[in-house]
């Protein structure tokens, strides 16, 4: 591999480097393994007027755009509770006028990153969504959200959405290697076309790993280590959301959050405790073992139940065999030698 | 006389009733998931239960938290991704798909957007998610309506269901192998859709729910099946499966909240003692 250098830094260092303010960042994650404190980070550095893309923002959306970090948000799903009563900081927003929207669906979602990723300039999606409001209501996107074209074979209507390519993809995973490459599994959502349509790629993981990890499992990389621009290793990362193979979803400090989330004073308090007093995701869980004690978060640490090893062996991993002489041709090196210099040069 | 049941063992009974052994079942967010559990561990062992995150052929052992949660298995048999699940989909690989309402009007098209003006809501809901795509294409779909509300108009037509109704979701040409919503479940009753109208009718009461208490929710004049029957309760067999399983579904959610406040300051009493 060429590109050996070591790319681990912290989430301040890397934020710092790779967000720059007026971006269009996008959420990796897809309702799972939150990358949590790539999310603070760019809330403490007060990132400004970004573009966010994600797939289903609970969390993530609700912090970034409750910080004010956010200009315009695509989406497929956000959060609201609470019925009539209810809110949510993306409809606060909406309602102040200070956040744009626009929807698609999971699946037109999705396609913009896959069209993203391969380098094509729009993607076909089902057409059965022409008939939806999706298709006639449009916000800062206009024409550019949908537009419908005759296929070439058939003649028939074809919906399309144009690719997206994000500025910088932040996303946790479960593990990577010095290099970048990013090892993820469980619900693979859209995780690795958020990640590998975006220009810059800002990976956090639960741990790093030897590189011969990731040699004997690359079936387990969504993210090749030649795309990352940074790797941060992140210990209960995306807590208070749950990362298969590591911990549950912590289900009181996700309802705290909810119900803090009901009001613009209860998510702002909320943020300014365990975003803005934390300086790092240590003294955020410092802060947390003070408050519940270790026993909360020992409770949802995950019990291991393996993958079973896949054999990625070969017979041989050398030409020469046990006796020294080549596998196909039946000579020694030195038999080689001695037939190349007495043919000549001029071998054909 | 059966066991006594609580009336959210009732609504997931019905809606686990809908798949039918060896279908291929994408479950949605909520009361689907524990349907699907109880299905495949009572009545359809070969129903193939998935999730548009990509998880498919989970069995559950704890109610899944949301549409991504692998937590909820022991391992699963395919990990693909979103886009596949949809493409999956549309080729006409899934049986049944479920879906929860917000607003809903007499042809099955339903709204899970926004109340009110779509760039100034009075209300944002959460939005479209996956169902759209489900709608049209699985080749059933069963809704789920709790605290919604059945509307003339929509104030957003987010996945459309049988559209104008009679032929015109065939007509359409858009829809493939998707015949469209096909039962919708509310807290009072479950509705289905008219062979040929396509409208939605009341086809089954929950034990204690007159039409009266229906018919005032529905500001048309709702149709009533003419062999209108009662929601058959769960089996004792079926109650007890559903209590090991998701307690908290079990005693619904208020009392659940009850009950884990009570939890908490028991654990806070003790933790102070320490």
């Amino acid at each position: 591999m060429t590109e050996t250098a070591c790319k681990i830094m912290t989430a301040r260092e890397a934020i710092r480097r790779y967000v720059n303010d007026d971006d269009h960042l996008i959420i990796g994650n897809y309702t799972v393994a939150t990358c949590a404190e790539l999310v603070f980070e760019v809330a403490r550095q007060k990132k400004k007027s970004l573009t966010l893309y994600s797939q289903s923002g609970i969390f993530d959306v609700e912090v970034l755009v409750g910080a004010g970090c956010v200009d315009r948000l695509i989406s497929t799903y956000v959060y609201r509770a609470g019925g009539k009563e209810g809110s949510s900081a993306v409809e606060r927003a909406l309602k102040d006028g200070s956040l744009v929207m626009e929807d698609y669906s999971n699946f037109q979602y999705n396609a913009r990153l896959v069209a993203g990723m391969h380098g094509f300039s729009f993607m076909q999606v089902l057409e059965g969504a022409m008939l939806s409001d999706l298709y006639n209501k449009r916000s800062f996107m206009g024409d550019d959200k949908y537009k419908v074209i005759t296929c070439p074979y058939t003649g028939k209507d074809i919906l399309t959405v144009p690719a997206a390519n994000p500025d910088v993809c932040i996303v946790h995973v479960q593990r990577a290697d010095r290099y970048g490459n990013a090892q993820y599994w469980g619900a693979m959502g859209s995780v690795a076309a958020a990640a590998l349509a975006s220009k810059r790629i800002i990976v956090s993981c639960e741990e790093i790993v030897e590189h011969d990890v990731v040699r004997s499992s690359p079936h387990l990389t969504i993210i090749p280590g030649f795309r990352v621009d940074a790797v941060v290793e992140v210990p209960w990362g995306a807590h208070p959301c749950e990362v298969v193979g590591y911990y549950n979803l912590d289900k009181l400090a996700y309802a705290s959050f909810l119900l803090a989330d009901l009001s613009a004073e209860g998510l702002a308090d909320w943020i300014d405790q365990w975003v803005y007093q934390c300086p790092d995701r240590a003294a955020y869980l410092n802060k947390y073992a003070g408050i519940h004690g270790n026993k909360t978060l020992n409770a949802i640490r995950a019990r291991a139940f393996y993958s079973a090893p896949a054999n990625y062996g070969s017979a041989f991993t050398s030409c020469w065999d046990e006796n020294g002489k080549e596998r196909t041709m039946g000579v020694t090196l030195d038999e080689l030698t001695a037939i190349i210099e007495h043919g000549g040069k001029n071998h054909g | 006389m059966g066991k006594a049941y609580t009336f959210d063992e009732l609504l997931i009974i019905a809606a686990a009733r809908e798949i039918n052994d060896g279908d291929r079942v994408i479950l949605g967010v909520g009361l689907p998931t524990t349907a699907g559990a109880v299905a495949k561990a009572m009545f359809a062992p070969n129903a193939v239960l998935m999730m548009e995150s990509g998880i498919i052929d989970i069995e559950p052992l704890v109610p899944p938290n949301h549409i991504a949660d692998a937590n909820s298995c022991r391992g699963f048999s395919y990990a693909t991704d979103l886009f596949s699940m949809f493409t999956m989909t549309y080729r006409g690989f899934v049986d049944v798909c479920f879906l929860g309402v917000a607003q809903i009007d007499r042809f099955g098209n339903i709204n899970t957007t926004v109340i009110g003006d779509y760039l100034k809501p009075d209300m944002r809901l959460p939005g479209s998610g996956g169902a759209p795509e489900f709608i049209a294409y699985a080749r059933r779909t069963v809704l789920t309506m709790r605290g919604g509300e059945f509307m003339e108009k929509l104030d957003y037509l987010t996945s459309p269901g049988h559209l104008t109704g009679g032929d015109s979701r065939k007509e359409s040409g858009l829809f493939r192998h998707g015949q469209g919503p096909t039962m919708l479940l509310t807290t009072k009753g479950v509705f289905r859709f008219h062979e040929k109208t396509r409208e939605l009718y009341l086809a089954q009461l929950h034990p204690g729910v007159t039409v009266d208490d229906v018919k005032k929710d529905v500001p048309w004049d709702l149709k009533i099946a003419t062999e209108l029957t009662e929601t058959p309760p769960p089996t004792d067999a079926e109650i007890d499966f559903i209590r090991r399983f998701s307690p908290a579904d079990s005693v619904g959610k208020k009392k659940m909240m009850e009950l884990a406040m009570m939890n908490l300051f028991r654990q806070a009493e003790a933790n102070n003692k320490v």
